[in-house]
Order: structure tokens, then C-alpha cells, then sequence
């Protein structure tokens, strides 16, 4: 048994799965259900699994790991679930006290599933976090160029402070207009707060906007401000139980949890709340090193999982960095890698619409519950996984390698019951009917998105995870002409597998919002101020490695702007040729944006004519860290090597049963081809084949699925 | 629907995640009698309630007739005619009325809109508010057609067995 090297955990609403890179470079795949109460159980019960598959000790492993990555939905379901921790103080400009309640217009139907966004009957918008009687209101103007227009009134300042403090408040935001272009008035306000504090003798933190998160927009920076204090501070404590409980294995390895712009950062980082979405986030950063590796620079990662089904795009080798979104119905502007999902996973459930008798999925599910198939779990609505239990596809007694039973009896029995006899059907056929429809919805999704990007499916490579991508790989591709697609033999945990592919990086945005005009005749001043900016971003960068006890020297500091013509309204994200940029480099970065605006939009959209905004300097702090070995063996034959097939399984196919050949995954061979009617079982995910289909597992063990 | 959920849903006790959780999903066929038995049971008329028509305002089967009557148990006669000809009616059409409910330069202007507030003469309850230009005809909200109602939902017609 070799050491293990590098241990990453997805940890989703419903699986925490473990992903270990061995000394020698091969990987296992752990899986244990989410304990929510205390995920460190789950997360050391999947690092467990994992070992225990190689038959190694998880103590003795524990003790070679040089990296352990974390990611997952922790913060996530304590904003969701309002469990984070309140008493906290916001001061303002004054006369904007109401925008934290105002928020935006689309936040009253930010997330919701289609049907409900077009009704405004249930449009709503979240509580604030933060009641309006802990705003607090001080005169001062900054104007949008940076100049003072009032002064900061400051007694209104102390005022404000003791007014807040009276009421027990535990943190303070302090949040001013446009104090991204002056920051002034912030630390003004930040100064007199202490004193006001040391005079009472309290010592609360404090959150500048200007510091945290120097960015446009009053609304999302204050939002992003109020977030990290309300469910990310709170999250730190059961970060670092995971790393004490993961040390006292016997591991020596820093602790970093992956943030959704793809880098990792330490529980220690200030600024958390950039860690708040990073499961889905895992599966693009390892299909972009998976793409490197196989010379494939446009990709789509379809991750189905047991809630949702999340889809990214990678083009030309890079995946786009979304800055506005909303998450529990709360704006938001820091930096995100771009993904889109709707509520269709393998748990999502399954109803009849008793009036319309039309069959409903989702949006919510079952979650770690997984169906009724599971007794345990306490669910009466059939789920898809029951649908994939009654049609044969999912092995009852191989869910999760056997550690948990499933009923297909009970799954069967439901189905009939609350669907196919209020319909006058088989339970298989309905069980059918309901797969179709689920795949049918993510085939529509996917197509959305890549055409809505002005591309076609022909140019991508289709890129199929999680632990229900293996099973709807066939459907989901049939029709789009993908130019290949491929499933991964570690399918199941290829999140955790592109948490463990992320470098240790730091990002910092910060709005700039300078005119370019068409002439060249602000290239100077701009340039001047980006310099300025760069080097104070990697100041701060640098300073964040130190207190990791990173060695900033190793750091690869990665400049990039944002930029839109003038007058438009969204920006995208440049790469700069270089950290200190002469006016040449100016040009330079014009003309990739007019590359990249052409091929995401249009060429007839182009508008040089009025000039280009700078919206934002952007600086990424990257120091590298091992990552997995991409499996190179070498071919075998065509045929299923021995002892892989396990036996025949009836499944129900377009109508009919028909019998087909199982495999057992792990012994497969690279080279082997499995021909369809087909089904490959691992323990923590299942791969179909249906008739007609064909799935060839390359030298990198992935396969290779294709119609014949 | 649990009886105590509809019981919160009729008083508006529900929070909005609560709420929001059974807008989004298909009404469950049980709805209407939960609804009905609770209301039935919170009148205690002898008379079957036939359908809720609006706050404070039910169809009544008395008889062979089917009256509009409040909850205070004011009658407005045949559900087919229209109750707010027997309703007290207090018109809002100048600013000296308007500014009682609003604040300044917050209202409508009265040569344009009217406000028609329709009290119940039993209770003088207020049972429903018409914003609509000065003239313009009193508003029949709906006639329900209650045979029909009851055949799509698939129950019998309450009958006056309990009388």
C-alpha cells in the first residue's frame, strides 16, 4: 500500500465524495452519505472508503498526504437554511439606509424553477439578514470620479457606532457609496469606530467595502460583506474541526477548501464568502486539466448529481468568470466560474399533477434520502433513482458498493400507486416515461446553452460526471452531435478529482471604470493606473501567502481586466500581457477583446467607435500544487477482459425488456470495448449502454461513448 | 393539506418560505374539503356552506336558494345578483377624503379615480375596495357557477340533511 498524496472531498447536499491521489499516481474513489450536523464525520467516513477499496490503513495513508481540498455545500445550507449568525451592523451613506431591503427586482425570482418565474404570485424576496433597524445612516458623499462632494459628518459617525453598539451588535459593515474610488470616508469611518469602541471597551470586527471587496455596486458589495460575516465567519469553526480531525489521522498537509473561482485558499482567508458555491465549481477545474491533457480546448461538463444538474463551458482552453449572481436570492459580485443548473438530478422527484395529470419533476429532491427504493431515507415520493432501480439500470444491491439496500419492490410499488395507475400504465413504462422527460429537459438545457453562446455542439466534446452523468451519458448526447463524448471512470468523484487539480490561488478584483477613448488617447493614464492597481492587488496577495506560510516568491501572478465597449453593459474578462502594461499592451489587450467579443457575441455588435470602458483590474495569485496523474496504460484487447463480466440483467429498454451484460467497472481494461445492451457497475456510479450503443475505455480510462 | 396548516394558511399565519413551498406545488385534491370543514366548523351554520366568495362573504345554500352572507350573518340575497347593491357604500372622490388614507401627494386624482369602500350593513365590516374613474358602472365581481365546481371537483353538492 503506497501513501496517499493528495485527498480532495466534494462534499454535495446528498454524497461526500472522497477523491486520493496515491504516492504512485493512481487515484481512488471513496463515497459516504453528507452528515450535515458534523461534516467532518462524512468527510473522514468517504477518506475511509477511499482507502479502505486498496485495502490500506486510513491512519497510515493519511500520514503521505502533502494537500487536502475541500469543497462543498457547508456554507451554502447555513444561508439557506438562515442558520447563520446575526447581530450584525451596517453603516451607510445616508439616505440609502433601504437599499439592503430594496435589493433588486430579479432577486424576487432568483433561483426559482421556470414555471414559478412566470408567475408573480410567488414572487418574493429573501428577509434581510440584516433588519433595517441595524442600518444606520452617516452624511458623506464620494462622488463616482473619487472626489469628496460632503464630508464625512462625523459626529453622525460616532453617533451611528454608538447606536449600534448599544444594540449588542457583534460586527460592523460599513458600506459607502463609490467608496471603490475613494476609500477615504470608509477608513475615516473604520477610525472613528475604534475609538468609540475602546471607549467602551469593546472590541468587535470591522468590514470595509472598500477593502473587501472594492467593486461596483453598492447593493451585491455590501451584500458579499454581510454574507461573510453572517455564513462564512461561522463555517471557519467547522473547517478547522475538519482539519483537526483530519491531523489527528495523522495528516500533515494544509487544509485549503476551493473557492468558486477555482483557486484554493485557507480556512484563514478573510474573505470566505468566496468559497460560498465551490462543489459544482471542482468539475470544470479538473475537465480544463483533463482537456490540456487530451488536446481538446472545447468542452462541455454536464455534472449530474443527486439535487441538480450543473453545466460549464470550456472554450479555447478557459472556462468565463461570472460577477453578478444570486445565490439564495441575495445579489452578489464576487468573481464565479460560470455554470448553469436546473433542479434535475438522480433524486429529483417525481409527481403527478393531480389536476393537469401531467407528470412533474422536481424542483426539490430527495436529497441523501435518495428514493423510496430507500426505507431508511423515510421518503413516500418516488424519485428517479427509484425510476433507474425499477428499469434495471441500477443495481439494488451495488448502491454505494452494497453499503445501502435499496427495495426495488417498494420502488415499484410507488411508482404504481401515485403514477402509473392514476395514469393507467405499466410502473416500467412510466418509469420510462419519467427518464425520457428528465433527459429530455437536460438535452434542452444543454443545447440552450452552447447555441445561446453563438457556438454548436459540433465544436464541443461532451464531458458527462457525478454520479447520474455515467447513467443518462447516452440519452443526454443522442442528437447533438457532440464531436466526442466522454465519461470518466471516476465519473462518481470527478468534482473531488478537479478540487484536488486546483492550484493554491488568490484573486482580488477591484473596479477601475476608465474611459479608452477610440483615439489611444487615454492608454497612458490608464495604463498608469492599471500598473498601480496590479501592484497593490499583488501586495495583498502576497501578504495573504505569508500567513498561509507560503513562500510569496513562488507565487505566478496573473494580471487581467475587464472591459466593455462604451455604453454597454457587460464586460468581459481579458488576460493582460503583462502586470506593468506599456500602451503597446494596451493595443494588445484591445484586440483580444475584440476577438473575444466577436466570437461571444457578434461581429455586427461590435462598437469600437465610442471607445472601451476598463471596469475592473483583476489580479490572480497562483502558487502550484501537485496534482493527479492523468492513468496512461497501455491498450489491451477489444474484448471485456476476463472476470469483468459479471453476469445478465434484464432492463427495460423503449418498451421492452431485454437482457443485458454486466460489468464490473475496475476490471475493465483500457482498449476493452463494451457494446450495448450493456451495464458497467461501480460502487458509486453506473454506466449504461443502451442497444445500439458502444462505450470503449481509452488508455486514460475514460470512455468513450458512441452510437454505432 | 394538514388541518393545521390550512387552519394557518385561512388566518395568514403561514411564513412566506411556507407559503411559497405550497404555491409551488400542484394543489393536492384534499384541499377544498380541509378548507371547507374548517370554515363550516368556524361559522357553525346550520345551513351547508357552499363556497368561500370572498373575504368575509360566502355562498349559503338556504333552502332552495343559494344567498350571499357575511360572517356576522348579514344576508345580500340570490348569489346571482350582485351583494354590493345591498352593501353601505362610502365613496372617496375628492383630496379632503383621499388624504385620511394617504399621505400627501401620494394619491390618486379624484377627477380621474374614485374609491368605493362596501361595507357590511350588519357589521359594517369592509368587504371589498373598486378603484375606477368616476361614472363608471359598480363592479359584479364574478357569478359562481357552483353546480359545475362541485362536478369538476368529483364531490356531492352538501345538501341540508343537517338541518
Amino acid at each position: 500500500m503506497t501513501e496517499a498524496r493528495v485527498f480532495a472531498i466534494d462534499a454535495g447536499g446528498t454524497m461526500t465524495d472522497a477523491f486520493v491521489v496515491l504516492e504512485d499516481g493512481r487515484f481512488a474513489v471513496g463515497k459516504a452519505q453528507t452528515t450535515p450536523d458534523d461534516e467532518s464525520k462524512g468527510v473522514l467516513r468517504s477518506f475511509e472508503d477511499a482507502i479502505t477499496g486498496l485495502d490500506g490503513d486510513a491512519g497510515a495513508a493519511a500520514a503521505g498526504l502533502a494537500a487536502t481540498i475541500y469543497s462543498g455545500t457547508l456554507m451554502l445550507n447555513r444561508l439557506l437554511q438562515r442558520e447563520g449568525e446575526g447581530g450584525i451592523g451596517v453603516v451607510t451613506t445616508a439616505g440609502f439606509e433601504d437599499v439592503l431591503r430594496f435589493g433588486r427586482a430579479f432577486q424576487s425570482y432568483a433561483g426559482y424553477p421556470y414555471a414559478e418565474r412566470l408567475h408573480a404570485r410567488s414572487h418574493g424576496y429573501p428577509e434581510p439578514i440584516v433588519p433595517r433597524s441595524l442600518v444606520r445612516g452617516v452624511r458623506e458623499r464620494i462622488h463616482l470620479i473619487g472626489m469628496e462632494m460632503i464630508p464625512l459628518y462625523e459626529e453622525e459617525a460616532r453617533e451611528a457606532v454608538g447606536y449600534l453598539l448599544d444594540r449588542g451588535v457583534r460586527a460592523i459593515c460599513i458600506c459607502f457609496l463609490y467608496s471603490y474610488q475613494n476609500p477615504s470616508h470608509e477608513r475615516r469611518m473604520a477610525e472613528i469606530a475604534r475609538e468609540v469602541m475602546s471607549e467602551r471597551g469593546v472590541d468587535i470586527p470591522l468590514y470595509l467595502s472598500s477593502e473587501q471587496n472594492p467593486v461596483r455596486g453598492e447593493l451585491p458589495r455590501l451584500n458579499s460583506l454581510i454574507l461573510e460575516v453572517y455564513a462564512a465567519r461561522p463555517s471557519r469553526l467547522q473547517l478547522v474541526r475538519m482539519r483537526e480531525r483530519l491531523k489527528e489521522l495523522g495528516s500533515p498537509a494544509p487544509f485549503r477548501i476551493l473557492t468558486s473561482y477555482g483557486g484554493t485558499v485557507s480556512p484563514e482567508h478573510e474573505w470566505l464568502v468566496s468559497t460560498l458555491v465551490s462543489g459544482p465549481i471542482g468539475g470544470i477545474i479538473g475537465a480544463n486539466r483533463l482537456g490540456d491533457h487530451l488536446g481538446m480546448d472545447n468542452l462541455v461538463c454536464a455534472d449530474i448529481g443527486g439535487t441538480s444538474f450543473d453545466v460549464g463551458l470550456i472554450t479555447e482552453g478557459h472556462h468565463a468568470i461570472r460577477t453578478e449572481w444570486a445565490l439564495a436570492q441575495f445579489v452578489l459580485n464576487t468573481p464565479m466560474i460560470a455554470m448553469d443548473s436546473i433542479g434535475a438530478g438522480t433524486g429529483t422527484y417525481v409527481r403527478l399533477d393531480p389536476v393537469i395529470r401531467r407528470i412533474n419533476l422536481g424542483p426539490d429532491s430527495a436529497g441523501h434520502r435518495v428514493g423510496v427504493c430507500y426505507e431508511a431515507g423515510g421518503v413516500d415520493t418516488p424519485t428517479v433513482t427509484d425510476c433507474h432501480v425499477v428499469l434495471g439500470y441500477v443495481n439494488p444491491d451495488y448502491f454505494l458498493g452494497g453499503e445501502i439496500r435499496l427495495d426495488a419492490e417498494r420502488a415499484r410499488q410507488a411508482l404504481k400507486e401515485k403514477i402509473a395507475q392514476p395514469l393507467g400504465i405499466e410502473p416500467e413504462e412510466v418509469a420510462w416515461g419519467i427518464i425520457q422527460l428528465l433527459e429530455t429537459q437536460m438535452r434542452d438545457h444543454l443545447a440552450a446553452m452552447i447555441l445561446g453562446l453563438g457556438y454548436s455542439p459540433e465544436n464541443y466534446h461532451l464531458l458527462t460526471y457525478g454520479g447520474g452523468g455515467p447513467l443518462h451519458v447516452a440519452a443526454l448526447s443522442h442528437g447533438l452531435q457532440f464531436e466526442s463524448v466522454l465519461v470518466p471512470s471516476w465519473a462518481a468523484a470527478f468534482s473531488a478529482y478537479g478540487c484536488a487539480c486546483a492550484d493554491c490561488a488568490y484573486r482580488y478584483d477591484r473596479t477601475v471604470d476608465k474611459v479608452l477613448p477610440p483615439d489611444g488617447s487615454g492608454h497612458q493614464a490608464v495604463a498608469g493606473l492599471l500598473r498601480s492597481a496590479w501592484s497593490e492587488i499583488r501586495e495583498r496577495l502576497a501578504g495573504e501567502l505569508r500567513r498561509d506560510g507560503l513562500d510569496p516568491e513562488r507565487m505566478v501572478f496573473r494580471p487581467y481586466v475587464r472591459m466593455q465597449y462604451r455604453g454597454m453593459l457587460d464586460d468581459l474578462e481579458i488576460p493582460s500581457p503583462s502586470a506593468e502594461p506599456s500602451v503597446e499592451d494596451l493595443d494588445a489587450i484591445i484586440a483580444e477583446y475584440e476577438r473575444l467579443f466577436e466570437r461571444i457575441f457578434a461581429r455586427a455588435a461590435k462598437s469600437p467607435e465610442a471607445g472601451y470602458v476598463v471596469t475592473k483590474a483583476i489580479g490572480v495569485g497562483i502558487v502550484p500544487t501537485e496534482k493527479p496523474r492523468i492513468p496512461e496504460l497501455p491498450l489491451q484487447g477489444q474484448d471485456p477482459a476476463k472476470g469483468s463480466m459479471k453476469g445478465r440483467r434484464q432492463i427495460f429498454w423503449d418498451g421492452s425488456w431485454t437482457t443485458a451484460d454486466l460489468f464490473e467497472m475496475d476490471r475493465l481494461q483500457s482498449g476493452n470495448v463494451v457494446v450495448g445492451p450493456a451495464v458497467v457497475e461501480a460502487p458509486a456510479t453506473t454506466l449504461l449502454v443502451p442497444p445500439g450503443w458502444r462505450a470503449a475505455l481509452d488508455k486514460n480510462l475514460i470512455f468513450r461513448v458512441e452510437e454505432v | 393539506m394538514d388541518r393545521r396548516v390550512a387552519e394557518d394558511l385561512i388566518d395568514g399565519q403561514l411564513s412566506w418560505p411556507q407559503l411559497k413551498e405550497i404555491l409551488f406545488h400542484p394543489k393536492d385534491p384534499e384541499r377544498f374539503q380541509v378548507v371547507m370543514d374548517i370554515l363550516r366548523e368556524r361559522l357553525g351554520w346550520k345551513e351547508p356552506v357552499l363556497l368561500p366568495l370572498a373575504e368575509h362573504l360566502y355562498v349559503v345554500q338556504k333552502g332552495s336558494e343559494r344567498v350571499v352572507r357575511c360572517d356576522c350573518g348579514f344576508e345580500f340575497g340570490d348569489c346571482r345578483e350582485n351583494w354590493k347593491t345591498k352593501a353601505r357604500v362610502f365613496v372617496r372622490n375628492d383630496e379632503s377624503l383621499l388624504l385620511e388614507i394617504y399621505p400627501q401627494m401620494m394619491h390618486s386624482d379624484p377627477e380621474w379615480m374614485e374609491l368605493r369602500e362596501f361595507y357590511c350593513p350588519g357589521c359594517f365590516a369592509l368587504l371589498e375596495v373598486e378603484a375606477v374613474p368616476p361614472g363608471y358602472p359598480v363592479l359584479f365581481d364574478f357569478e359562481p357557477d357552483i353546480d359545475g365546481f362541485y362536478e369538476w371537483l368529483g364531490l356531492p353538492l352538501p345538501s341540508s340533511a343537517g338541518d
